[in-house]
């Protein structure tokens, strides 16, 4: 499959870390593999997992492409989708412009980083601050519940089929397949792939690169969007500040599941994994009661561990070549950085 | 006694010998010019000289002691500087700051002294002839001509006894090239030496007091000024390892030159692609190019003298030039490549690594990277059977050698690769395949096989352009050549009528300037 | 031969004044948008509040405010010259507070508290640079992951409880001892803002900051020590972080898990704003300071034209997407 950059080594690295993950959390207590507290697990996962997909294509797309706005872009959607419940709109089209007002608040970031070439951090780092206080103005900082509304709309967040999630059966794995598809197996996909391995050739061999990028963040938008919605579904509320960790935790499920920061490689397939593993550590912490500022603590490490790791791996030498660096900074002779 | 003293110098990259046993002694208050085409291995040379390279076999003797340069200060402290083509600079940090980059002179608080450095500059600016007043611009307000000035005043403040300029005037004007030979003759005449590197045959004997004639990483001569006349000079650049200077006027040997497939039709009738007065900025003025299909068209040119340029802007890369530019006698305006391949128009960039390859991807996604419409399926799904059986097809029709299409491009060799881009080009339908050094750092054997298949797309009808800084290279595939030079059509020849000496006497600007 | 110096191109007929000053960080065009914006917003403020703007408690809290981020702003500024970046400020800030407040907690002195702060902020302000300069993990990647990580550690130092045991003497200190009209704590920041300027503006080591932004490479030829001074400028962001979090502590006096949560975007919108670039080499303190005037302006005018609070992250982001934007040339295809 490498053709279709697609790197299977990190994956199965990935499953065994779930497998342990999720054995070492039931060798201390078996109850975790309970079907009530799985199902928590694949609800928590879900949401973050549907964001992860779409900031996986962001910064495949290269060219320091990340985007920070895909939890302020969850929330404000989710509160405008609340507003609307409230205001008495049929679910179905308040779910529907919630997604549209996805797409669009991606799309102003598709323009600012296409049109303008500001640097992506400092767009949706601008994004992310707008487009909560938006989330906070529309609702005066207040949660809306929506624990009153149509069993068929809250059913998107808490029904089951065939005794598994909704939103995981019915959203979550279609929509892997179709980012599988989009990314390994279309023209867009392998567009991308090249866009972000090199960005000149890629241009000169009349991609349009610009293009693309543009795309990923509409979808980053939209797919945050619809992880606002889910989340909104499953809580009953719209809270403006629903989806703090989001930003965070999808770069490093992205990293994790074996996606370069710097573009042209990795897989959603990786990400999904990632999400599992992130999914059982996030869960495995918080059934023992541990606070969930940890898990996000603990992704931190996560995230950098893998970064140096790789980066130890790829230059050679591993440590040495650390520890040579110190030595160096500490006596510093220029001329050897090269 | 000559100040510095190269002997045997021998440098290697990866199996390509760069320089080949190269001696060169450099005097204080003489200029000695460095002459020979682009990679010849002058930049090599000057590498090793300023420390930025270590060869791998020959001896630096700096004033008589043997030297080994570790880093580029080991060799600055013995008094070496170079000025680079294009100037190394800070550009938002003021020309002050520029000169005294790293080396600021400073009281024990580490306050910079600005007054102090400015006069430590002072005296070398009046000998500049540049005014105080530019010290506190930002460098980026000059331009590259004052660039380079700023650049001889840091190496005059670091008392450098030897200052290296690697093709200064490629990109200045006339008065700003005047101007730094009238710089240059005084700094030899304080008693510095002076290595000065260039194409320009006829530059050299306004400035030097010697020239050594380097090709293919070999010293071919070495004469004083006055000892060796313009044609040997030329006739020496032009030739060829160990090949005798080459007075026939049929140029060098052509073998793989195929007859066209316009044989007989009146010759190379109606042009399929055709610029007029194209111009862009800083670029290229006023160019036309008229090229018919069937055969190759040469466009030789020193870097810089804006031929890459005119591709790009036909290939719609680079934006807002002004001029007509016909294909097929129709008007285009391409404003991204992606345009251009629609419209039918190739183009092969001249950098591998920078501009060509996808490294990290596997030789199929290199292959067909501009072609993915055509593999493309209902949804947007890839045929990635048809995919890799047009990579298999390529790899056979290109004799590209690698383990398999999946195999990354990055592991074949720089040959290779080149031929799995001209081949990425090759298998499209197209009307004008541009190809710029299309051979560029690639062994012989590969070369060869490239320019044959380059025939053989011309032969098929294919407008074909290459764009070469490589004379045997252009003599050799073309049936016709263009020469530009500082931006501008410098002339244009027919098979029958070019010859080496023409051609690059045009490029350069020689005397014997035929067009 | 350009002998004729007046009909040279670069002649420029050269102030005498203009030649004197040439080296004092003077506003430049930048600077100047950015002063007319700041006495715009503060005379929209002033009218529509009826002169709220400048009641003295009002005043006193603006300043307060802007030095708190000011102090971190100057790091911050130094971090982004150099071609880097650091997000993880705000939760720095809480976990230098939370540190120092536990000492407090212990009845240390607070001459011995004070050195806490300092040491704790430059400590970690040193090992994001270990994780960014020899680890080589990019910036963005390398502070988003102590972003969470030093916030887990506010959980784990203060084990989720408030640490209110700050003594009131850091009020006194910071707050209502005053110099003049300003409080000490504004007076502190203007001095480090005008020492810093002093030090990037004319000092050997802050020309180098400037120059390894401008150029790493030719920095690296040119002898700069180009990791040294990369590792300075992270370890100067956490000290003036620590001494950030010792003034917070003085403007409201406890410590809670979320203290400095959002800091970080506050103090690098100051910095982005204020116009330092974010690929380095270009921007001036200067700039900084009228950039967090400007933050805090915002902010504070949202709570006085009764608007609300929530107002200031949508203005806040568009005003940096506008300022940025409009400053970034559109030179793409090149």
């Amino acid at each position: 499959m490498s053709g279709r950059g697609f790197e299977p080594t990190r994956i199965l690295l990935l499953l065994a870390f779930f497998v342990l993950g999720l054995g070492g959390f039931a060798l201390g207590d078996v109850g975790i593999l309970s079907k009530a507290n799985l199902t928590s697990m694949a609800v928590f996962a879900v949401e973050i997992g549907i964001v992860a997909l779409g900031q996986t294509l962001v910064i495949c797309g290269g060219d320091g492409g990340i985007d920070l706005s895909v939890g302020a872009i969850a929330a404000l959607a989710q509160v405008l989708l609340g507003l609307l419940l409230v205001a008495h709109m049929p679910w179905p089209l308040a779910v529907l412009i919630a997604l549209a007002s996805g797409a669009a608040m991606g799309g102003v970031n598709a323009l600012a980083v296409t049109r303008f070439t500001i640097p992506p951090i400092i767009v949706t780092l601008a994004t992310m601050f707008a487009f909560n206080g938006l989330a906070l103005v529309f609702t005066g900082g207040i949660n809306i519940d929506l624990t009153a509304m149509q069993p068929s709309f809250l059913a998107l967040g808490q029904g089951s089929v065939l005794g598994l999630p909704l939103q995981l059966v019915a959203v979550y794995l279609p929509l892997l397949l179709v980012f599988v598809f989009l990314q390994h197996f279309s023209r867009f996909g392998r567009a991308l792939y090249l866009a972000g391995a090199n960005e000149l050739a890629a241009r000169l061999a009349g991609i349009r690169t610009a293009e693309l990028r543009g795309w990923t963040y509409v979808i980053s938008g939209l797919l945050s969007s619809l992880a606002g919605v889910i989340g909104a579904a499953r809580l009953g509320t719209a809270r403006p500040d629903a989806a703090e960790q989001m930003n965070l935790v999808s770069i490093a499920i992205v990293v994790l599941g074996g996606t370069g920061i710097f573009g042209g490689d990795g897989s959603v397939i990786g990400t999904a994994v990632a999400t599992a593993v992130i999914a059982v550590v996030d869960y495995g912490l918080s059934y023992n009661n541990i606070n969930p500022i940890y898990q996000a603590g603990v992704m931190g490490i996560i995230l950098i561990a893998l970064v140096l790791a790789e980066n130890m791996v790829r230059g050679r030498g591993g440590l040495r070549r650390l520890w040579s660096h110190w030595a160096r900074a500490a006596s510093e002779d220029p001329s050897q950085g090269s | 006694m000559a100040f510095v003293e190269l002997t045997g110098i021998v440098k290697n990259f990866g199996g390509v010998r760069a320089l080949k046993g190269v001696d060169l002694s450099v005097e204080l208050g003489r200029t000695h010019a460095l002459l020979g085409e682009n990679g010849a291995g002058k930049s090599t040379l000057i590498r090793i000289l300023t420390g930025a390279h270590r060869p791998d076999a020959g001896d630096i003797r700096i004033d008589g002691t043997p030297r080994t340069f570790r880093r580029p200060q080991d060799a600055q402290a013995l008094g070496i500087a170079a000025v680079y083509q294009e100037p190394m600079v800070y550009p938002h940090l003021s020309v002050l700051e520029n000169i005294f980059a790293g080396r600021e002179i400073a009281n024990s608080f580490g306050v910079v002294q600005h007054a102090a450095m400015r006069r430590k500059v002072a005296p070398w600016l009046d000998r500049l002839n540049m005014p105080a007043a530019l010290l506190e611009r930002p460098m980026s307000s000059l331009t590259l001509g004052w660039q380079q000035l700023v650049m001889i005043a840091q190496a005059l403040v670091q008392n450098a006894r030897v200052i290296i300029f690697d093709e200064p005037t490629s990109i200045l004007s006339q008065a700003e090239t005047d101007r730094l030979f009238a710089i240059i003759g005084r700094l030899r005449a304080d008693g510095r030496g002076v290595v000065y590197i260039t194409h320009r045959l006829d530059e050299v004997p306004r400035i030097a007091d010697r020239v050594t004639v380097l090709t293919d990483g070999r010293v071919r001569g070495s004469y004083p000024i006055g000892k060796a006349s313009h044609e040997h000079l030329l006739s020496l650049m032009a030739g060829r390892a160990g090949q005798e200077p080459v007075p026939d006027t049929h140029g060098l040997p052509r073998p793989h030159r195929a007859p066209l497939a316009a044989a007989g039709k009146p010759a190379f009738s109606p042009p399929v692609l055709e610029v007029r007065g194209l111009t862009l900025e800083g670029r290229f003025r006023d160019v036309s190019w008229s090229i018919p299909a069937g055969c190759v068209t040469g466009i030789y040119g020193l870097v810089g003298s804006g031929r890459s340029e005119v591709a790009l802007s036909v290939f719609g890369f680079l934006r807002g030039a002004r001029g007509v530019m016909l294909l097929e006698g129709k008007p285009i305006a391409p404003r991204a490549p992606a345009e251009a391949i629609r419209l039918g128009i190739g183009y092969l960039p001249e950098d591998r690594k920078l501009q060509g390859i996808f490294a990290s991807k596997p030789l199929e996604s290199n292959l067909t990277a501009n072609a993915l419409g055509r593999f493309t399926r209902p949804l947007g799904r890839l045929d990635f059977s048809a995919l890799a059986a047009a990579a298999r097809q390529a790899m056979a029709a290109y004799n590209i050698k690698a383990r398999g299409e999946a195999s990354p491009i990055a592991a074949l060799s720089g040959g290779n690769q080149q031929k799995g881009l001209f081949a990425r080009w090759a298998a499209r339908a197209l009307k004008v395949l541009i190809l710029d050094e299309p051979t560029r750092g690639i062994d012989v054997q590969t070369k060869d096989e490239i320019h044959r298949f380059v025939r053989g797309l011309a032969v098929q009808g294919l407008a074909v352009i290459v764009i070469s800084s490589d004379l045997p290279e252009v003599l050799a595939v073309s049936d016709r050549v263009i020469v530009m030079r500082q931006g501008r059509v410098a002339g244009e020849w027919s098979a029958e009528a070019m010859t080496a000496e023409a051609i690059l006497g045009a490029a350069i600007g020689a005397r014997s300037e035929a067009a | 031969m350009p002998s004729d110096a007046s009909a040279h191109p670069l002649a420029q007929p050269g102030g005498r004044v203009r030649r004197i000053f040439r080296h004092l960080p003077l506003p430049g065009e930048r600077e100047g948008g950015l002063l007319a914006t700041l006495v715009v917003l503060s005379v929209l403020i002033a009218f529509g509040s009826h002169g709220a703007l400048f009641t003295p408690v009002n005043m006193d809290n603006l300043l307060v405010s802007a030095a708190i981020t000011a102090i971190p702003a100057i790091g911050m500024t130094v971090v982004i010259l150099t071609g880097g970046i650091d997000v993880s400020t705000g939760s720095m800030l809480g976990l230098v507070a939370a540190i120092g407040g536990l000492a407090f907690e212990a009845h240390w002195g607070l001459a011995a508290v004070v050195p806490v702060f300092c040491l704790t902020g430059a400590g970690l302000g040193l090992i994001n640079a270990a994780l960014i300069i020899p680890g080589r993990v990019p910036p963005v990647i390398a502070t988003l992951g102590t972003l969470s990580i030093f916030r887990m550690l506010v959980f784990l130092v203060t084990g989720s409880n408030w640490i209110t045991e700050i003594p009131p003497s850091l009020t006194t200190i910071f707050i209502v001892t005053r110099i003049g009209p300003l409080p000490m704590a504004s007076v502190i920041a203007l001095l480090m803002l005008a020492l810093a300027a002093f030090l990037l503006a004319r000092f050997r080591v802050g020309r180098h900051v400037y120059a390894i932004g401008n150029n790493e490479e030719a920095a690296r030829l040119a002898g700069i020590r180009v990791r040294r001074i990369k590792l300075y400028a992270y370890v100067l962001l956490g000290l003036l972080t620590g001494i950030a979090a010792l003034m917070t502590l003085g403007q409201s006096p406890m410590v809670q898990t979320s203290t400095g949560e959002g800091f970080e975007l506050k103090v690098i919108a100051a910095v982005v704003l204020g116009g330092t670039e974010l690929s380095g080499g270009r921007g001036t303190i200067l700039g900084t300071l009228l950039g967090t005037l400007i933050v805090e302006l915002v902010g504070d005018g949202v709570v006085l034209l009764h608007i609300q609070p929530f107002w200031s992250g949508v203005l806040l982001g568009a005003i940096i997407l506008f300022s940025v934007g409009a400053a970034w040339r559109p030179a793409r295809s090149d």
